[in-house]
């Protein structure tokens, strides 16, 4: 049983992730993740706000800098890209996922590029 | 049992011909269906028979868990050179089983974390994402199927021809081609002679969604060019390591130039079946008469296995 509230717990962070991202969007500016854990009111610990900063910053879809004693957080993505830097993640974490997810175009090797070029531009006529 | 036992595991050869040749001389639809049951069929007869060589194999193996019985010498007479195939078929069944759950994992796995990348997002049937690289992916399951789309994808296409990628993914969710996706590939890793059959599969899977496309934006022109612009785009901004050079004369062309071709050649016929005085009309009832005897065979064996081993079984 295990499993499946792992599952859960994995989605609910992905939430967190995308809540948190928005709470710095509406902050219009720098903030610390302390201005963060009151915006959400959700009644988080500061650990699980920083543990979520540091989830985003790995991702590239915040940046920090220093100020006096504490980091301030400021959004480098909005939610669309999040989303999109989640799905690079999927994507190139899977060798096979042509196999999983029907794709519209495969790789292209060198011979085939020219061959198609060739096609379209027949078929331009 | 006799050598019939062993007739399921090579008569997936039997479909090959067809494998082959479904690509032009059928149309995609009907290709799909009949590639992915034949498949189907084929794989589950060869693992009932890999399951029935095991449990001969199994109880010779001293400190087996199997009623005593069934080592009885006419359980191990049925199967001919029994004490290798018996064996052998334990660690092949094994592969097969292990083959198999990774492949599924996989899959759930990949459409979970994709489903999970969208979840910030508005539920849209359209997901479009700020990302450079072209890609465009149908998502099915979850709250409700995905169409998953680059921004970098619909830059490189006119409009009429972005009509016509959503058309080709909106067929693949439709039709449900991630199932005969994965059945082909669970049929693989059950028996490898179905490897060209998995291949063939998702080539016309692709066409069966770019036919679709092509009635839904009314020509076939405009998804051929869809296809090849957004190809040439996506090679264009490869980040990956440089595609190794292939020499074109030996190398046959890819999927991505036959779909394109099939395109600008004429429509497909929508008849059903071949005559069977064609090479695909013969080639069609080869893979069908080995599937047939594929079933045959294994559900024989099975029998008699059963009521070989309930006469050994002292009660």
């Amino acid at each position: 049983m295990a499993e499946p509230d792992a599952h859960r717990r994995r989605r609910a962070q992905g939430a967190l992730e995308t809540r948190v991202l928005a709470a710095l969007h509406e902050a219009g500016g720098a903030v610390t993740a302390g201005w963060v854990r009151d915006h959400l009111a959700a009644g988080l610990a500061y650990t699980t706000v920083m543990t979520v900063l540091g989830r985003l910053l790995a991702k590239n879809a915040v940046t920090r800098r220093r100020e006096g004693r504490s980091f301030v957080w400021l959004p480098a993505a909005d939610e669309a890209g999040l989303a999109a830097l989640k799905m690079r993640r999927v994507l190139d974490g899977e060798q096979d996922r042509h196999a999983v997810l029907a794709s519209f175009i495969t790789a292209l090797p060198e011979g085939d590029e020219r061959l198609l070029r060739e096609l379209l531009e027949s078929g331009d006529d | 049992m006799g050598i019939f036992v062993f007739l399921p595991l090579v008569l997936p050869l039997t479909a090959w011909p067809i494998a082959r040749l479904a690509e032009q001389r059928l149309h995609p639809r009907t290709a799909t269906v009949l590639l992915t049951s034949v498949s189907t069929v084929l794989a589950l007869c060869s693992t009932v028979c890999l399951a029935l060589l095991m449990v001969v194999g199994t109880a010779q193996l001293p400190g087996n868990p199997l009623p005593d019985g069934w080592s009885d010498p006419e359980v191990r007479a049925s199967v001919p050179r029994h004490e290798i195939a018996g064996k052998a078929a334990i660690p092949a069944l094994l592969a097969v089983l292990a083959a198999g759950g990774r492949t599924l994992a996989r899959h759930a796995r990949v459409r979970r974390r994709a489903h999970r990348a969208l979840a910030g997002l508005p539920g849209t049937e359209v997901a479009v994402l700020p990302d450079a690289a072209p890609y465009a992916y149908a998502l099915p399951g979850g709250r409700r199927d995905r169409i998953v789309v680059s921004r970098g994808m619909l830059g490189s296409l006119a409009a009429r021809e972005r009509r016509a990628l959503f058309a080709h993914e909106r067929a693949h969710l439709a039709a449900r081609h991630h199932r005969h996706l994965l059945l082909v590939q669970l049929a693989a890793c059950a028996n490898p002679f179905l490897l060209p059959l998995r291949t063939a599969v998702a080539y016309t899977a692709e066409r069966w969604a770019d036919e679709e496309a092509a009635r839904a934006v009314g020509s076939r022109r405009v998804v051929a060019r869809a296809i090849g612009r957004a190809a040439l785009a996506a090679t264009g901004s490869a980040t990956g390591p440089a595609p190794v050079p292939t020499l074109p004369a030996l190398a046959a062309p890819g999927p991505l130039p036959r779909r394109v071709a099939a395109l600008l050649g004429p429509e497909p016929a929508a008849r059903a079946w071949p005559s069977l005085f064609t090479t695909a009309g013969l080639a069609v009832w080869t893979a069908a008469t080995g599937a047939a005897l594929s079933a045959m065979f294994s559900a024989n064996s099975a029998l008699t296995l059963a009521f070989l081993l309930h006469a050994a079984t002292p009660l």
